[in-house]
């Protein structure tokens, strides 16, 4: 090492040169606007593909989409959706989720129920703030799924779209999910697509 | 700015500490001292039990099992599609290594080609996870020596990359991204172009945080030659990643056995020298370089193409077909209620991430679920030098021994 | 037919070898191709194949390449012809045969998330498997759901044409009620004649059904099957002890499936014999009284002539404190008990116990006292065996069964494929006494309808004839002269002419019937509640063993005198000592030495021998006031015994009656205290079915309630009337059970018996034999010309399955005398009109339907319903041997109301 090396370097220990380096960055950041928010003042833009709370959706019509098929059920990895499905009494042979159960205190929010579901009858939304001083209010059943994807409609929407679920075209609104028949009464057209 | 490099001073403790014997005859016994588990330094929930002559550790032993959730144990329990989501929780601070880890080690299992833009985008968002994953260990190694502002400053930047996951995939954490086969989405341009400015951005943050520490004495006096492990004792405890590194011992299996996308490109492995918990520092301050080096390559390589094996018995179906095909949609509910059938064997598939070799080893009996699942876990396997590498060292330094390794107990509980 | 393996014991078909896939197999020439490829171990994927019945050969899939052909055929329909040399893989098989499922793909609806098949369905897994990921040209059918059933929804939109379920109805079961129709372009199953399904209802279409076109209307759109839990358990209704699956959600019984499905079809065709695993109408679709609305779910106490709910420990505090205090006041013998067979060995085991033990009394008696133990009685006297010799495999393979008395098909549907199948497969000759028309008299060779009551009369007849052909063994007879000339002697004073004119049959076919069962190398008597419970139950089972005996049946392999029991466990019943000449394992009662090791086995003293009475006598004491306070588990004798018996009134004397069932049934409505007990889904156990095999009965769900398993209850009622019973689980009891009866738990196979006969046969037999076959009077009363009968129809069982609303749904009371059309017609009845029907015990009015399964000169009411109350016309007339109440059968006369 040369002298004028070892110079500068007991200079730099007795002067505590180093804080004069890192006061330097210190001073330069209090000409940046500051990074921080004011969380609940100033809201998160929360990107489309966000894993938010789950809802359930309808057709643009007000037909329910789920047809209680329990895929989302077999799906999830932390087992915490429930189906009870059922024939639908006012339309014979007509399947629904005459319940739908959704532990929120369980979900991991994988979206893996969204990508099982065959009718995308589920979607995630950008909603995330649901605390409650009250455990048992985060079961959510289906009626509340079903507000929360009312309510959430284009989030959900955004969703599917972003995570090639569904598609932005009109075909693909259209579609919609066709029961079986009856012998005895027959409750629907047979669909356009198909014919 | 420039920095000299300094791992050739080495400040030397003597770990026979022979002051202690120079003390008159007063009756002395060891202290046990209970470290954890709940304290703010203990990276999670790890208790050790520190044996103390004075203020020197004679003996810790790591007591662990506090965030056992029977991860392995989950896995037999459902497909091997639904275990994704649970390997995000294992090191939770780097959730999508851990997916790629596991996505890799079954694919291996079934002897699963990916496509090559589905590889790339692989190694980009691996490498955006190691540079989180190097930050924010930077960043909680120094608050646990007392240098807050660096821990600061690393937060700031993992901030950005943690938005950039929540709009790639959507969520920050808990990724669950990599799928058997290849990846769940691609980059949009929107993300493509977020990450290039980002490169930008990047490199010299770097410098700000090696300005913080590398110059403090008091941090270097903290960390150099401190909890120093040779590369003997290394290579025979098992560790693996920077930890291995920093001893010197040039091993790092993206190099040794290629995966993905980094055969296709150039990066150098930076190695210590004296396996101490600078020559570690150092390293992952190195690889923060290599990592933006190595996404910039794939970013320019790229090809379009997909991003998902088209496996018809592995592989989701892309959703569209499914609702209007039946063919597609039988393949939709047969993987998801039975999951794909895997071969019968066992295999086992190591990964470099950013704590070192992350291995997955799974037996399979043939069906859609694994017999049984084995996570070689670098937190844990490093946990088991600890002992080792404290031994001698003062009490003030067991917060920055297990720190320099690396801890994230989600990982190493299990 | 000709495809059929050579499974018939006495044609041996010549062996060949084949090479399949380079290696040499040896098979029985004629048999399908794809059975031999089966048997090695290999499985091909096909879809209209199942191996209980002929390949048929529609879906395409079982492709196999011959040496020798340009084409792969079809294995199934091939037949295996020496030096064939066959492959069966390959990519052009797989090409061939994925190009076969997108031939059914391309017209299946897009129906998977509502189908009820999905995730047990074969042509998903066909398509998965074969990776169909482009079908071009799909298209649909629409065809309309054919819902017209109470049962079973045909979708034809689904359907692949495999025509299982045709050929499962058609070869298997012989009820054929399904049929293709060329509907709408599209081949389609229907049900004969294209009307709503009329059948058995067994199910067993659904079951084999490989995809969703069959479903259950019980369970449509509940479940998906990874949703289910599946508990192996054994049927409650029947004696057959048949094997089925519970599928659970939730504490909630989803569906009932049996063994018998498309995913278990490869088999060896010969082991049908023990059965082809399906189950009927009542094990499948009698499930939903489990967890029914009337199940009982709380203990109810009587407080102000009202039953109120309680908590148990009142309840049980209560129901011990009074047996207590009538035990103390008028003795153990003021305290008896009843059980019903429906209830596991170890609780009928645990019952009799208690009873002895615990309440010190021999009052104790079981539902088998109905009948069962007119058989019982009969063979251990005669043969030293307390159960039937034969098993199904026996019966399968018979060459000759004689059906007596026995509408089988009705009481117990799958002992009747097993007689179907001996028809069908080994070209057994059936012959069938009954004085209705059953079903089983439209399959078999030698139908004979009898007048009512005469079965005995045509068993002497049969012995009669039998001797008179000289189709007497010598071999049998020989051994013991002296019984053979007191028998000839008995027999001296009766005329075949007149039995076939009193019967209603000719002679020759008398003499037809005796030589086919003598005759042939492997005949088995099936007698069953027209022998044992009608007046002579007894005798009659005797004289049947006489006919076994001089033909030379006894002992012989696949010969033998049998019985089915109409309740699951009345075999148990017997064997467990539910009655009081029986300890357990049949041991008498008053056998000294037997005595002293239970008494040692127990730690206890047994109650006095010559105590004890039966059903009848105890429901004596209860009126004459002997018997103070009865314990009645699970029976309910006021709704089973007529009016005549005056139950009603024994109850009602009663200190104390209680009464632990699953439901408030009507003796529960009388009672001081009504305990809730489990059904046989939410516990452990095991049944003993008529073959004497012994049947896991497993827990599928958690007990109902507050309800409780029966030994449970009777643990706690023990151990609070001073016993030290340790049973913490059904498996403690097993354990003492084994320890009592070694070897008694012979799970799977029923233990091989060997009637012995010559005790019998050279002590006594002589001096019994003649009151035997005294000549009766006639019994048939000409001012009531009709006989009216009581039994069991196929979609019930007791009174238990009208609990079950979806086999109510089938099969309704309809509070309506069946009559045959004939006889209505005379009467000039139409379906609907109200008649008087008048027996000697009274009179009441109902109307009447049709049924051609009533023979003229009867009229027919089902057992299990009491609307109108047709039981109270019977009159009862007990055995003397066996205590047996019978009453069944009537005369009564009918006029226009």
């Amino acid at each position: 090492m040369s002298v004028a090396a070892l110079t500068r370097k007991i200079l730099h220990a007795a002067l505590f040169y180093e804080i004069v380096d890192a006061m330097k960055v210190t001073f330069r950041h209090m000409f940046h606007q500051p990074i921080t928010f004011q969380y609940p003042r100033e809201e998160r833009a929360i990107p489309h593909a966000h894993r938010g709370a789950l809802g359930l959706l309808r057709y643009d019509d007000g037909r329910e989409r789920c047809v209680g098929c329990d895929l989302c059920e077999v799906a999830c990895p932390s087992h915490c959706i429930k189906v009870i499905s059922a024939e639908d009494t006012a339309r014979p042979l007509q399947r629904y989720a005459s319940e739908f159960y959704i532990d929120v205190t369980k979900c991991v929010f994988c979206g893996y129920c969204v990508e099982a579901c065959p009718v995308n009858a589920l979607a995630m939304t950008k909603m995330y703030e649901y605390s409650t001083h009250d455990k048992r209010t985060l079961l959510f059943d289906k009626k509340r799924l079903y507000d929360i994807g009312e309510r959430h409609l284009d989030d959900a929407k955004q969703y599917l779209y972003a995570h090639n679920q569904e598609k932005n075209v009109e075909e693909s609104r259209e579609y919609r999910y066709y029961f079986p028949q009856s012998v005895l009464k027959s409750t629907q057209s047979p669909p356009k697509h198909l014919s | 700015m420039a920095f000299e490099d300094q791992r050739t001073t080495v400040y030397k403790v003597n770990p026979e500490h022979p002051e202690s014997e120079t003390l008159p005859t007063l009756r002395t016994e060891e202290l046990l001292l209970n470290l954890g588990p709940q304290h703010p330094s203990t990276h999670g929930v790890l208790k050790v039990i520190l044996e103390l002559e004075g203020e020197r550790l004679v003996k810790s032993t790591p007591v662990l099992g506090f965030l056992h959730r029977g991860v392995e144990k989950l896995a037999e329990d459902g497909t091997y599609h639904q275990f994704i989501p649970h390997t995000d929780r294992l090191d939770y601070v780097c959730a999508m290594y851990n997916n790629f880890a596991y996505c890799r080690a079954v694919e291996k299992l079934l002897d699963l080609k990916v496509p090559d833009r589905a590889e790339y985008l692989r190694t980009i968002v691996a490498e955006v996870q190691r540079i989180i994953g190097h930050q924010f260990w930077l960043g909680a190694q120094a608050l646990d020596i007392g240098a807050m502002t660096v821990f600061f400053y690393c937060f700031r930047d993992r901030e950005i990359l943690l938005d950039w996951f929540d709009e790639l995939c959507g969520a920050r954490l808990t990724t669950s991204w990599y799928r058997i086969g290849g990846v769940e989405r691609d980059l949009t341009p929107g993300l493509i172009d977020k990450l290039k400015q980002f490169l930008d951005y990047f490199p010299p943050k770097i410098t700000e945080y090696q300005v913080f520490l590398e110059k403090n004495r008091i941090w270097l006096g903290r960390t150099k030659g401190v909890a120093v492990i040779s590369a003997e004792d290394a290579v025979s405890f098992g560790l693996s990643g920077p930890t291995l590194r920093g001893s010197g011992v040039d091993y790092d299996l993206r190099k040794y056995e290629p995966y993905s996308a980094y055969p296709k490109c150039e990066f150098s492995v930076p190695v210590g020298k004296n396996g101490d918990t600078y020559d570690r520092y150092w390293i992952r301050v190195m690889e923060l370089y290599e990592s933006v080096k190595i996404i910039r390559q794939c970013l320019e390589q790229m090809q379009d193409g997909p991003v998902m094996a088209d496996v018809p018995s592995v592989t989701l179906p892309p959703k569209s077909r499914v609702f209007t095909n039946l063919e597609s949609m039988i393949q939709q509910f047969k993987l998801f209620s039975q999951g794909f059938q895997a071969p019968p064997g066992e295999i086992y598939c190591g990964t470099e991430a950013h704590k070192g070799e992350l291995g997955f080893y799974i037996v399979s009996t043939g069906g859609g679920k694994p017999y049984r699942l084995k996570i070689r876990a670098p937190s844990f396997i490093h946990m088991g030098a600890f002992d080792h590498m404290s031994r001698g060292y003062m009490i003030s330094d067991a917060c920055t021994i297990f720190g320099s390794y690396d801890v994230v107990m989600g990982e190493c509980d299990r | 037919m000709g495809l059929k393996p050579a499974t018939n014991p006495d044609v041996e078909a010549a062996t060949i070898q084949l090479t399949i896939d380079g290696k040499t197999v040896t098979a029985k020439d004629g048999v399908s191709l794809y059975d031999v490829i089966s048997m090695t171990g290999k499985i091909i994927p096909a879809m209209c194949y199942h191996y209980t019945f002929d390949p048929f050969g529609s879906c395409g899939m079982c492709l196999v390449m011959q040496e020798g052909k340009k084409a792969p055929v079809r294995s199934c329909t091939a037949k295996a012809a020496a030096g064939m040399v066959v492959r069966t893989e390959g990519e052009d098989l797989f090409l061939a045969r994925k190009k076969a499922v997108e031939k059914h793909l391309s017209v299946h609806p897009l129906d998977c998330p509502v189908c009820d098949a999905d995730g047990h369905c074969e042509l998903q897994d066909m398509a998965f498997e074969h990776g169909v990921t482009n079908l071009a040209n799909a298209k649909q059918k629409f065809i309309p759901e054919d819902t017209r059933s109470p049962v079973l929804d045909f979708n034809m939109n689904r359907c692949i044409a495999c025509a299982e379920c045709i050929n499962v109805c058609k070869d298997v079961l012989m009820i054929d009620a399904l049929q293709f129709m060329k509907k709408g372009g599209f081949n389609q199953v229907v049900p004969k004649g294209d009307v709503a399904l009329s059948c058995e209802f067994c199910g067993d279409c659904l079951a084999v059904c490989p995809v969703g076109a069959i479903t259950n209307k019980f369970s449509k759109y509940l479940y998906k099957p990874w949703q289910m839990k599946k508990t192996t358990t054994t049927c409650n209704y029947c004696g057959d002890g048949c094997q089925m699956y519970l599928e659970t959600k939730d504490e909630e019984v989803v569906r009932v499936t049996s063994p018998l499905s498309w995913k278990n079809k490869w088999g060896d065709r010969s082991e049908t014999a023990k059965g082809h695993g399906g189950i009927c109408v009542r094990g499948r679709f009698g499930f939903e009284y489990l967890d029914g609305k009337t199940r009982l779910r709380q203990p109810l106490v009587r407080e102000s002539n009202q039953l109120v709910e309680k908590p148990w420990l009142e309840a049980m505090h209560l129901v011990v404190d009074r047996f207590t205090d009538i035990k103390d006041k008028y003795g153990a013998d003021a305290i008896a008990g009843l059980i019903t067979a429906r209830c596991t060995n170890e609780e009928l085991y645990l019952f009799q116990k208690l009873m002895r033990i615990g309440f010190g009394s021999n009052h104790l008696d079981s539902s088998a006292r109905y009948g069962h133990l007119n058989f019982v009685h009969a063979s251990k006297h005669a043969l030293g065996l307390g159960r039937t010799p034969n098993d199904w495999e026996d019966l399968t393979k018979a060459t000759a069964i004689l059906l007596i008395g026995s509408n089988i098909t009705e009481t117990n549907p799958l002992t009747a494929v097993r007689i179907k199948e001996a028809i069908r497969v080994y070209r057994a000759q059936v012959v069938t006494l009954d004085s209705a028309v059953t079903n089983m008299a439209k399959l078999a060779s030698h139908p004979f309808v009898i007048k009512a009551g005469t079965e005995g009369l045509v068993i002497r007849g049969l012995v009669k004839a039998a001797i008179e052909q000289g189709l007497v063994d010598d071999e049998a007879t020989k051994k013991h002269p002296q019984a053979f000339e007191a028998l000839k002697a008995a027999l001296a004073g009766l005329s075949l002419d007149e039995i076939a004119s009193q019967t209603g049959l000719t002679t020759e076919a008398l003499r037809d019937i005796a030589a086919i069962v003598a005759e042939a190398p492997r005949s088995i008597i099936m007698c069953a509640e027209g022998i044992v419970r009608r007046p002579n139950g007894y005798d009659n089972v005797l004289k049947l063993i006489d006919l076994a005996w001089i033909t030379g049946k006894l002992g012989r392999p696949g010969c033998g005198v049998n019985t089915v029991t109409e309740e699951p466990n009345e075999q148990g019943a017997v064997d467990m000592g539910a009655a009081p000449e029986f300890l357990p394992g049949q041991a008498r009662f008053d056998d000294a030495a037997l005595r002293d090791r239970f008494a040692k086995a127990w730690d206890a003293s047994l109650p006095a021998v010559g105590t004890g009475s039966h059903l009848v006598d105890i429901l004596n004491g209860c009126k004459n006031g002997r018997i103070k306070a009865l314990y009645v588990l699970g029976e309910n004798p006021l709704a089973t015994l007529p009016a005549s018996m005056e139950v009603r009134a024994a109850l009602e004397r009663l200190e104390l009656l209680v009464v632990q069932d699953p439901f408030l049934t009507e003796t529960g409505r009388q009672a001081h205290v009504v305990l809730p007990a489990c059904t046989y889904a939410e516990k452990d156990g095991t049944f003993t079915n008529f073959e004497g095999r012994v049947l896991r009965v497993r827990q599928a769900m958690d007990p109902i309630g507050e309800s409780l398993p029966d030994w449970h209850i009777m643990t706690s009622m023990a151990n609070a009337m001073g016993c030290q019973w340790e049973y913490q689980s059904v498996n403690d009891i097993q354990t003492e059970i084994m320890k009592v009866l070694p070897g008694y738990y012979n799970l799977g196979q029923p233990r091989k018996v060997v009637p012995a006969p010559d005790r019998y046969l050279g002590n006594g037999y002589a001096a019994e034999v003649t009151a035997r076959y005294r000549t009766m009077p006639d019994s048939s009363d000409r001012a009531r010309p009709f006989s009216l009968q009581m039994g069991q129809v196929l979609m019930h069982s007791g009174k238990m399955s009208t609990e079950a609303p979806g086999l109510i749904m089938i099969a309704p009371s309809t509070g309506k005398l069946r009559m045959n059309l004939h006889d209505m017609e005379q009467l000039g009845l139409q379906d609907g009109t109200r008649v008087r029907l008048t027996s000697d015990l009274g009179s009441l009015q109902l109307g009447v339907q049709p049924d051609q399964s009533v023979a003229p000169g009867t009229c027919f009411f089902p057992e299990h319903f009491n609307e109108p109350p047709v039981k109270d016309l019977m009159t009862v007339s007990v055995d003397a041997m066996t205590g047996v109440p019978s009453f069944k059968q009537t005369w009564v006369s009918i006029e226009r109301a």
